[in-house]
């Protein structure tokens, strides 16, 4: 049985993105007279966006020294000139008041000694123009959103409800299927605009920063609607990755002035970016750290096997790391036991971001395939694309680009609705009876299943973290498609061992994984297919940037034997690409 | 939503609080000699009021008292250490909610982490509270004793 | 030791109890995910971030509410380790709690900056003066993860459901601190209840068990104090913070097209 629940507007993902975009829409007018919905699988303030940690970037002086122009340079050529430039443009000139915005409403950024909003160097910025707030930059800005939202009443939270497609009709949002966790309900969320914020895909990866939760739903529900993913191959390993887990340590612990060394004590970055070290794009630091682990120059932990170098902030000093890193001290104390003032961290590259996702145009509609606008849907923040960060994404960037688009598709959004009169509700289309099927009949009650899900996941994060890493290269991303296909074979036979109904987080993982596993097939697919190397995209046997071929944007789409692939043009409108050296 | 119930709430779990701090265990303490000071007040109130019922009534109360024998110099000395104590932790907790004392300031929280307000001063308070209570107690206890003509 | 016996309070109220190999660094999440994984697939909590951030591990282990993710096996000493779902709140599922009261206190307070004009608080072309010292008056506060940690382990809220709790006081605290805040008056009114500030009696195991120091029962205290300066000392509110002017210079409006690049600025 399906309950269908009606809303002008369904926000899926609250982390930064979902939730400024409901920020946007309930403070104008107080939101009266709009019906909105906010979902997540999670409760609404444990988004993924909680774990950012170093700062938001923004043209705030520009009388001192800094320019838009400068911030776009920066993000364009970090972004190895794969970034839309008009949209890098639009989206430079915007980040400032997302600042000031978020200060109006009680973030606590750090603050210089006159007041005034402080900033601290990052990596591949030319100006010290990280906003932060110590170092806890999205757990600060999360709560001050949260609170906002806690203002206005009457919209709906959907918490922990998992959203399991989209559907779509005629060019056409229509609404979403989800299954309600905590009542084990199937419910079907109808409205006239929806949102896709639901983050990345960086749990392919078993060596990962991110969360548990960020398993590519909402990147999988628009390719499982026939909807093209656009540069998904481009995936960002953060240099600084906590071993063994993965956990992440911020690049502003590398702006205060952390310094990496390799087994011999030397800061190797000196031989790869002598002028920026270790403040270069986070592709060229992680490229480094792996070309100094393979010529043997790296460490080896015991248990569990994997290689790293070292962290070193011993020379910043207790003071400095307790005032402007206090969160960097706790992980490592907390999980590996050292303390940065005693000893170095030990690190090593982990995946991190997702530079690819739903293709969306500057006012974030998402687009199909011949790059025509979808009615009624929109996507923002690290599950869009579009794109703004291109081959590589600077820091700072993400959390700027998340705010700055949650707020242009709540102002779109609202646009569109008041455009568009409000249509009788039409019949429940067939597309929900055939989802509720195929979760309910196909997969919880799979006569023949006898794979065990966990068994597949594990597998698929083992082969990501081998071939589709920071260096890549033909055979072993052949092996890693076909190591997918095979994957994909074992999954139609996948055991749902929880019948019941309440917080069934085995279906929850099943289904994940499903999405986890078609994404899989179009990153290692794409990185197979695209012969050069370009930003978070490094191939030992092409390791040049081919601009005569490659300056164009993959997109894919599902096709029954794999996905299809074809491509798109870069926008280049100011600067026309050149080398990339630090 | 499925039958849920509310688990381990109420008094037993909260009244015996296993691995908690020593503010915890003095919250305790302080509710049960609350208690036990609010049946001292109604059974003095009780005992006191026989007095206008006449020589006879309170003769008999008197007697059902000294009935009890030990007891009652026992069931005193309860009431003469709840008092210490409920009193003597009262002024704490008065310094405590109306004056924000031994509590400390707000800080920057540096890990490992060490709140405040259960830190050093609050610590001395505590801990110099049981000690005077304690001997004060015992010295009411000898009082008892010496009244029962033991000591 | 090198194998670990974890005990399960269950949806029906019984025990499971599950062996697993002990590896080093293994985290009651590790340990967990083990038991779904492997064994028993039914097992539900929730758990995300893994880096004790996101608040979502809540549970009790060895009978003090802790966060799973950051509660390392080997320092709880023993080779058994118990793991119920946080007391005080209603079980969903095995160690899944429902936290909706809790969240519906925190709304309560009308946790968000109040300002008399909303139009100047909303403007986004310059921000209010704040020193590192004001900020430091509150920012304690404001590292709240909403774990109901505190919430669980609080006396008084075991005792009586409708009291606010530490964690609501707190967050009301933490903007009454902030100094761009000008709704001191109302949530003065909203904490001077029966089942506001004055059921603590600081028992001050919220700040013990809490994971990301915010130290609760001192925001319940210095809320009390709060209500007495409005109450005794009859204090009216502190005036805001002013305004600082810093509007950027010339800046480009939307939509115009970016002036030409010195190139000779590459290679910086």
């Amino acid at each position: 049985m399906v309950e269908v629940i009606d809303h002008d507007v369904v926000i899926v993902g609250s982390g930064l993105a979902g939730l400024r975009a409901a920020a946007e829409l309930l403070s104008t007018n107080r939101g009266e007279g709009l019906s909105l919905a906010v979902v997540s699988k999670l409760a609404l303030m444990r988004s993924h966006s909680v774990a950012a940690e170093g700062g938001t970037a923004a043209v705030l002086y520009p009388e001192e020294g800094d320019s838009l122009e400068l911030h776009a340079w920066d993000t364009i050529k970090g972004s190895d000139f794969l970034a839309d430039q008009d949209s890098v443009w639009k989206f430079v000139t915007l980040c400032p008041e997302e600042m000031r915005q978020l200060e109006r409403w009680g973030m606590p950024w750090s603050r210089k000694p006159d007041g005034r909003i402080a900033q601290r160097p990052f990596g591949g910025h030319s100006y010290d123009r990280a906003t932060f707030a110590q170092d806890k930059v999205g757990f600060f800005e999360m709560r001050t959103l949260y609170d906002k939202l806690q203002e206005y009443g009457g919209w709906a939270r959907y918490e922990e409800t998992f959203v399991t497609s989209l559907v779509i009709g005629d060019g056409m949002f229509t609404g979403c299927t989800a299954i309600d966790m905590k009542h084990g309900k199937f419910v079907y969320l109808r409205a006239r605009a929806c949102v896709i914020a639901t983050g990345g895909a960086g749990q392919l990866w078993k060596f990962t920063a991110t969360s548990v939760s960020t398993t590519g739903d909402g990147i999988g529900l628009a390719y499982r609607a026939g909807l093209p993913v656009e540069d998904m191959e481009f995936m960002q390993f953060h240099p600084t990755g906590l071993i063994p887990t993965g956990i992440l340590i911020t690049e502003g612990a590398r702006g205060e002035g952390g310094h990496l060394l390799n087994s011999k004590g030397e800061r190797f970055m000196e031989r790869y970016a002598p002028s920026k070290m270790e403040l270069s794009p986070r592709d060229v630091v992680s490229r480094s750290i792996m070309k100094e682990i393979a010529e043997g120059r790296g460490f080896k932990d015991e248990d569990s096997g994997l290689s790293y170098v070292s962290l070193d902030l011993r020379h910043l000093g207790r003071e400095k790391i307790d005032s402007k890193l206090p969160f960097i001290k706790e992980l490592s104390m907390k999980f590996v036991g050292i303390d940065p003032v005693e000893d170095p961290i030990p690190i090593k590259p982990t995946a991190h971001y997702t530079m690819g996702g739903i293709p969306v145009n500057d006012s974030g509609r998402v687009l199909d395939e011949n790059m025509r606008e979808v009615k009624g849907l929109w996507a923002a923040g690290e599950t869009a694309c579009v794109s703004i960060h291109g081959a590589n994404r600077l820091g700072s960037n993400s959390t700027a680009e998340c705010l700055v688009y949650g707020r242009l598709v709540g102002r779109d959004i609202l646009a569109f609705l008041s455009s568009q009169a409000a249509g009788s509700p039409e019949t429940v289309s067939q597309d929900v009876a055939k989802e509720e099927a195929r979760i309910f009949d196909g997969l919880m009650k799979n006569e023949k299943a006898d794979e065990d899900v966990y068994a597949i996941k594990a597998r698929l994060k083992e082969v990501m973290d081998r071939s589709v890493y920071v260096f890549r290269e033909r055979a072993g991303l052949a092996d890693a498609v076909r190591e997918v296909r095979d994957l994909k074979e074992r999954f139609k036979g996948v055991r749902v061992a929880d019948g019941g109904r309440l917080f069934n987080y085995n279906l929850q993982d099943v289904l994940e994984v499903g999405v986890m596993l078609e994404l899989a097939e179009v990153v290692a697919q794409g990185a197979l297919n695209r012969t050069e190397s370009r930003g978070g995209h490094s191939r030992l046997d092409f390791p040049q940037r081919d601009d005569a071929s490659w300056l164009k944007h993959t997109l894919a789409r599902r096709a029954e034997g794999g996905p299809q692939f074809s491509f798109a043009p870069v926008r280049i409108t100011m600067w026309k690409p050149v080398e990339r050296k630090y | 939503m499925a039958k849920t119930t509310r688990f381990k709430s109420g008094l037993l779990s909260s009244l015996i609080p296993f691995g908690f701090n020593v503010e915890r265990w003095g919250y305790v303490v302080h509710r049960v000699t609350g208690v036990i000071l609010i049946g001292y007040l109604a059974a003095h109130l009780f005992e006191t009021f026989q007095l206008s019922l006449g020589p006879g009534a309170w003769a008999n109360t008197m007697a059902a008292l000294h009935s009890l024998g030990p007891l009652e110099m026992v069931g005193l000395w309860l009431v003469a250490g709840s008092a210490l104590y409920h009193g003597a932790n009262g002024i704490r907790l008065v310094l405590n909610e109306m004056f924000g004392m031994l509590m400390g300031k707000p800080i920057m929280p540096v890990y490992p982490y060490s709140p405040t307000s259960l830190g050093r001063n609050q610590k001395i308070a505590v801990w110099t509270i049981t000690a005077v209570v304690l001997v004060l107690w015992l010295w009411a206890g000898l009082y008892l004793l010496a009244g029962l003509g033991v000591v | 030791m090198d194998k670990i016996t974890m005990e399960v309070v269950r949806s029906d109220g019984n025990k499971t109890r599950y062996d697993l190999k002990f590896r080093k660094g293994m985290t009651v999440l590790d340990a967990l995910i083990e038991v779904r994984e492997k064994q028993d697939p039914t097992l539900a909590y929730r758990h995300s971030c893994r880096m004790g951030i996101c608040g979502s591990c809540g549970m009790n282990i060895q009978g003090m509410p802790r966060l799973a993710c950051q509660t390392q096996v080997s320092s709880l000493g023993k080779e058994t380790v118990r793991v119920e779902p946080l007391h005080g709140m209603h079980v969903i599922k095995d160690l899944v709690v429902d936290i909706d009261p809790f969240l519906a206190m925190h709304t309560f307070v009308k946790p968000y900056l109040i300002r008399q004009d909303l139009k100047e608080r909303d403007r986004s072309d310059r921000e209010y003066r704040v020193l590192s010292e004001e900020v430091e008056r509150f920012l304690q506060f404001d590292y709240c993860i909403m774990c109901a940690l505190c919430y669980s382990a609080c006396p008084t809220v075991a005792l009586d459901p409708y009291y606010l709790g530490p964690q609501a006081i707190g967050q009301a605290y933490r903007y009454m601190a902030d100094p761009r805040d000008e709704g001191w008056e109302q949530r003065v009114d909203l904490l001077d209840e029966a089942q506001g500030v004055w059921r603590c009696h600081v028992a001050g195991s919220c700040s013990l068990v809490c994971p990301k120091d915010v130290d609760p029962a001192k925001a319940v205290q210095m809320a009390r104090m709060e209500i007495l300066k409005k109450r005794v000392l009859r204090k009216r509110a502190k005036a805001g913070s002013p305004l600082v002017s810093v509007a950027p210079a010339a800046a480009p409006k939307q939509g115009t097209k970016a002036p030409p690049f010195d190139f000779r600025r590459e290679g910086t």
